[in-house]
């Protein structure tokens, strides 16, 4: 019990702590959103305009940072994040539900599919050590995931785009096709989200592949393994049930962890891909200095994180008795 | 990915001299050695290396390989061969800048809230832990952002202050283990000061976490540095890598032939950062007694 | 063992390759279509509204609509669009529009003058929309039957491009129940114009064609898709490969990328304005000799070659951008300024600054070292100054650049702080615009506080009141003559220094469209981010064949 209270006490200072840093990094950094606005109307403004337009986004009431600082827990309570600065006048949750939806099946799948992958690769090579598969792949993916990924996002898109013309080179899907769930649509934007998720998945499999053979080479030289090998288990269960599942245990959390930073990964690949997703509108936030929509983004990575955490520690505590006892 | 990863590693043990050794003899630390020592002296020794100056818009732009040229010229009529030469200096001291002062806060944390213990033990995992789930890259996007000619200093402060928290929670759970082993009682009992045990009698057993640290830290520092230049976020009067990547990316370098232009910039990224990440693999399997010797299994 | 390994890279590949396989399933649309190529740095909010600054350019010119068509290529030529004639009267300070009769919405409503004088009613009471400051001028807006009836403050004549040209029409029978246009999205636009916003996600926005258009038999072009690009590097590609037609964008190496692909490939780049160093005038270290020394000392066509491939022209220091409006410049001042690295040291010299370990110091012993703002996304801006750093380091002028984000460098321009800056004004359809943004006292403000324009600080009464003058004329001669004086005072004074010409980005594929604007037959700025150019350049557009 008094472990659960200190996970939620962990959970609830972290997040005020990560609200608070959203609130303040903003206002401590230089410039002004208004003049932001001003160059986003590309020099279509004059300053008559621009102070009434001041006035319409509430940019100009001078509160204190005091009080701003309780509107704006009140605002996030009642999920109210404001208007987009970006997407003037859209509001700012408007905008991101419209792009989450393409992050998330990208980066998500990938990043599921990249853990899944990787366990069993690496669970495979640890269990037949030195063979085929241990020999060439571990090394292989090591030396993939130094790759800086935008880079080999550029390269693939000039081998297999512009010159092999095998698939297309930008964007969440063709420009002729409606946005419905038709199988014309789905297929095209499956055909448009291989090249992207291909990149992170090199990219990123590597690290799972390695911890997880090592993870399992450690529990393999256990007793407990030894045990079962010396009673004739059948070696696909000892690999299954004995090895692969306490290998697996340490990495959970690891894994909850990179389902959060799913929206921190996507932005560069989204930036070179021309992809819908809320990574790139991030550094879009970022750059028009859009302080609402950019906090938006930020509190929404950081709940993504705690949920899986929060998950994973279910998860851990379900399939490893003794975690339950710890602490 | 590999940060994230790096907590769940098993404890490792002591490094010895016999570990050094067994390092010596690892092909994958040999060839990652190599590949770092090929950097660490073209970026020592870049004027006597290059070819050209890197900045002089002296030769006709977009020209093709040749003797003169190894990797063509850039849509400036620079030489791209001397670029790559003086780029490797500040990537290389972004890395290791970066490795050290996030290895040092790491250290400076993870082992004095293990050994402080108590309140100032709940403090500092409590910070640690909230760094731990806070996302860096957008982070240090927004940071950089303000400061738009992110240089040297400000990309090494930034990632060196958000980066140590991995490496802080493993020290820190290193020491806790260790905090009753019988030489620090005996330590203790001999009434030696707290910073000399933890300097001389702790920190030692750790040196594979430490050094694991560095390398995790030093991969980060490359690849992160090189991902916020190409986004234009980094000084873009800069020489490096991934500024390299910014103009040639600003001038459809793939697109109208001049693809070393953009290919080699990345080449030298990647394999920067495979010879940290081959160190770190290597250090791995040498110091995790488990991982040492490949016994084969027999097919049950 | 080994079988389960063979077949999971097994169904790996297969998975793979069913997707990759299923392509071909976007088939194009019936009809002939266009598709615009034009980086905007954001995905589409669906919004329409064309008093919005940042998405004026999706509805201006191809759903909404202007009075009279400026055409800024051909010296202000006026084409009357929603109103089929316009006079000026009462010593240039009443206009009178006469509303083309038979135009309707695109819900079926007639159009009339009542529809005029509401957007312009809507504009007065909401300054936020008064994207041009129509109201700093006008007193009033009044309809007189089939007339509508402009009161000025002052004679204003260049005003016409602005209340005439530069302000979309908007449905009365809609706009007059919205609630708070500053913020209205405007998702369904209702126009005048010759396409109606039919589909709108965030990455595509589809137009069709308004049957019932007013210029009967127009448009040509059944399908414009606009799509929202995010970077540049794709929107290229889409070009080079003939995805898209017309093109807005700046593409390196436009030969090889761009030109070579297709003989059905071109470009046309005509210059609108001036890319310039302004000087900030209240800093005492940057007095007149330092900045005719800075003029003379910039290889200007060095500075288009190597920063702008040559796509933007050299400039000159007159201000006035040619050759778009060369019949403007005065034979007496061209080729002023010329390259000439002596004589700007020169001029050093003998205004008593002295060379001293490659950098020249003031009498007062400071040494010549600026520092220079740019905007560090625009990496053909950084390139630029990256070579005019070069070359005022022959001269012994040393400039630091400092590539700030779009923001901050806006702030810092608008509010003066900063010594050089490298940036351009927006122009007009004449010389004159430039030049009074360049000039006009009353466009700048004191440090620290935002100036809309004349960012250098220039102030001088007798310049004021010519550009007042100005406004006063419709005479040509006198027009002329007065630009001829401005253009003067920025070779005496050189408060700003244009490097290169700022020029509209175009490229388009006459593969299966044809009726381009071309040079010789500019009857349109040619970028689809000009409006309301966007419509004129879509209604000469024709299938081929």
């Amino acid at each position: 019990m008094r472990f659960v209270a200190r996970r939620l006490a962990f959970f609830l200072v972290t997040l005020w702590a990560a609200v608070t840093t959203n609130f303040l990094i903003p206002r401590l950094m230089p410039g002004n959103p208004a003049i932001a606005m001003m160059a986003r109307y590309r020099g279509r403004i004059n300053p008559a305009a621009l102070h009434s337009l001041e006035i319409a986004f509430g940019v100009d009431n001078h509160q204190s940072l005091v009080s701003a600082y309780f509107s704006y827990l009140g605002n996030i309570l009642r999920g109210r994040f404001g208007t987009s600065l970006t997407f003037f006048p859209d509001a700012v949750s408007h905008e991101v539900l419209q792009a989450l939806p393409w992050t998330l099946a990208l980066v998500g799948v990938t990043t599921i599919l990249a853990f899944v992958l990787g366990t069993l690769i690496g669970l495979l090579g640890a269990w037949r050590r030195g063979g085929f598969l241990d020999s060439m792949l571990p090394p292989i993916f090591v030396i993939t995931s130094a790759f800086p990924y935008f880079w080999l996002a550029l390269i693939s898109i000039w081998l297999f785009a512009i010159k092999l013309h095998w698939l297309p080179a930008n964007g969440g899907y063709s420009i002729q096709t409606n946005e419905a769930w038709t199988w014309a649509f789905i297929s095209d934007a499956l055909r448009h989200s291989i090249m992207p998720a291909l990149t992170i998945l090199i990219t990123s499999i590597g690290g799972w592949i390695l911890t997880m053979r090592n993870n399992t080479i450690s529990v393999l030289s256990e007793d407990y393994v030894r045990m079962a090998r010396a009673k004739g288990l059948s070696p696909w269960r000892i690999m299954w049930t004995y090895a692969g599942r306490n290998a697996i245990l340490p990495n959970l959390t690891g894994f909850a962890m990179s389902l959060g930073f799913v929206v921190s990964g996507a932005i560069l690949v989204e930036f070179v891909f021309n992809y819908p997703g809320v990574g790139w509108m991030f550094l879009q936030a970022v750059e028009n200095q859009d302080y609402a929509l950019m906090q938006a983004l930020f509190l929404m990575i950081i709940i993504a994180v705690l949920t899986a955490i929060l998950v994973a520690d279910a998860a851990t505590a379900l399939l490893d008795p003794r975690t339950r006892d710890q602490q | 990915m590999t940060a994230i990863t790096a907590t769940m590693r098993p404890a490792r043990t002591r490094l010895g001299l016999g570990a050094l050794r067994r390092i010596a003899g690892n092909r994958k630390a040999l060839v990652g050695m190599l590949l770092l020592l090929f950097f660490v002296v073209l970026a020592a020794f870049p004027g006597q290396l290059a070819p050209d100056d890197p900045n002089a818009e002296i030769f006709r732009p977009a020209l093709g390989v040749s003797s003169h040229h190894w990797f063509g010229t850039t849509a400036y009529g620079q030489d791209v061969l001397s670029q790559l030469i003086w780029g490797a200096r500040q990537s290389l001291l972004i890395a290791f800048a970066v490795g050290g002062l996030e290895t040092a806060l790491a250290v400076l944390i993870g082992v004095s809230a293990a050994y402080l213990g108590g309140i100032a033990d709940g403090l500092l995992s409590l910070l640690t832990d909230v760094l731990l789930v806070i996302p860096i890259f957008p982070l240090v996007i927004v940071l950089t952002a303000y400061e738009r000619n992110a240089g040297f200093a400000t990309l090494v402060i930034v990632l060196g202050a958000l980066g140590w928290s991995y490496g802080a929670r493993q020290l820190r759970s290193q020491t806790l283990s260790m905090r009753n082993r019988e030489f620090l009682q005996s330590a203790r009992v001999r009434g030696e000061r707290r910073l000399y045990v933890i300097v001389f009698e702790i920190l030692p057993t750790m040196t594979s976490l430490i050094v694991a640290s560095f390398l995790g830290g030093a991969l980060y520092a490359v690849l992160t540095a090189a991902g916020l230049q190409f986004v234009g976020l980094g000084d873009p009067n800069s020489l490096s890598w991934g500024t390299m990547l910014y103009w040639a990316e600003n001038n459809e370098a793939l697109g109208a032939n001049m693809v070393l232009w953009a290919v080699m910039p990345g080449v030298c990224v990647a394999l920067l950062g495979a010879a940290f990440a081959l160190l770190n693999y290597a250090f791995d399997e040498v110091s995790n007694p488990a991982l040492r010797k490949p016994r084969r299994v027999k097919r049950g | 063992m080994r079988r389960f390994q063979i077949s999971l890279l097994l169904a790996l590949v297969v998975l793979v390759a069913v997707v990759a396989g299923t392509g071909g399933g976007a088939n194009a649309a019936s009809g002939s279509s266009v598709t615009i190529s034009n980086e905007s740095g954001t995905t589409w909010t669906c919004g329409f509204n064309p008093y919005n600054g940042s998405v004026l350019g999706l509805s201006f010119g191809t759903v909404y609509e202007e009075l009279v068509y400026v055409n800024a290529l051909q010296s202000a030529k006026a084409t009357p669009w929603l109103a089929s004639a316009y006079k000026w009267s009462n010593g240039n300070k009443t206009l009178t529009f006469t509303i083309r009769k038979g135009v309707r919405w695109s819900d079926g409503t007639p159009f009339t003058a009542a529809d005029v004088v509401f957007s312009f009613d809507l504009l007065k009471k909401h300054p936020a929309l008064d994207l041009n400051a129509d109201w700093s001028v006008l007193k009033s807006v009044a309809q007189k039957g089939s007339q509508v009836v402009f009161n000025f403050k002052t004679s204003a004549v260049p005003y016409f491009y602005y209340i005439a040209g530069q302000t979309p029409i908007v449905p009365k029978h809609i706009w007059a129940s919205v609630g708070n246009p500053v913020t209205y999205n405007d998702p369904h636009p209702i126009g005048t114009g010759p396409y109606t916003m039919s589909k709108c996600s965030p990455q595509v926005i589809t137009y069709q064609k308004n049957a019932s258009y007013w210029q009967k038999g127009l448009p040509k072009i059944d399908t414009v898709y606009y799509p929202s690009f995010t970077s540049n590097d794709p929107a290229n590609q889409e070009l080079a490969d003939d995805t898209a037609q017309w093109g807005s964008q700046f593409i390196p190496n436009i030969k090889g990328y761009y030109l070579s692909k297709s003989p059905d490939h071109h470009i046309w780049f005509p210059p609108v304005a001036n890319v310039s160093i302004f000087i900030n005038l209240t800093n005492p270290q940057l007095a007149l000799p330092v900045r005719q020394a800075m003029a003379y000392a910039i290889d200007r066509s060095r500075v288009s070659q190597i920063g702008e491939y040559g796509y933007e022209p050299p400039a000159n220091q007159t201000g006035i951008v040619t050759p778009t409006y060369k019949s403007w410049l005065p034979a007496s001042l061209k080729g002023q300024y010329a390259y000439n690295p002596a004589k700007a040291k020169a001029i050093l010299t003998k205004a008593g600054y002295k060379m001293s370990g490659g950098v020249f110091k003031s009498p007062s012993g400071k040494s010549l070292s600026f520092s220079i703002i740019n905007i560090g996304g625009y990496s053909d801006w950084v390139a630029s100054v990256q070579v005019i750093q070069q070359e005022l380091k022959a001269v012994g002028i040393e400039i630091t650049p400092q590539n700030l984000s779009g923001t901050t460098y806006d702030a810092d321009l608008y509010a003066g702080k900063f010594q050089l800056a490298y940036g351009a004004e927006t122009g007009g359809p004449a010389p004159y615009y430039e030049l009074r943004q360049l000039l006009f006292s009353k466009n700048s403000a004191p440090i620290g506080q935002t100036a809309s324009s004349n960012w250098e600080r220039f102030s001088s009464k007798q310049v004021d009141s010519w550009i007042n003058a100005y406004g006063a004329t419709t005479s040509a001669a006198t027009q002329h003559s007065l630009v001829t004086k401005l253009a003067g005072v920025m070779t005496s004074q050189v408060p700003a220094i244009p490097v290169t010409e700022e020029v509209d980005w175009y490229q388009y594929s006459t593969k299966s469209i044809t009726g381009w604007p071309t040079p010789s037959n500019p009857f349109a700025q040619p970028a689809a981010y000009s409006t309301p150019d966007i419509g004129v350049t879509l209604l000469h557009l024709r299938p081929k064949g």
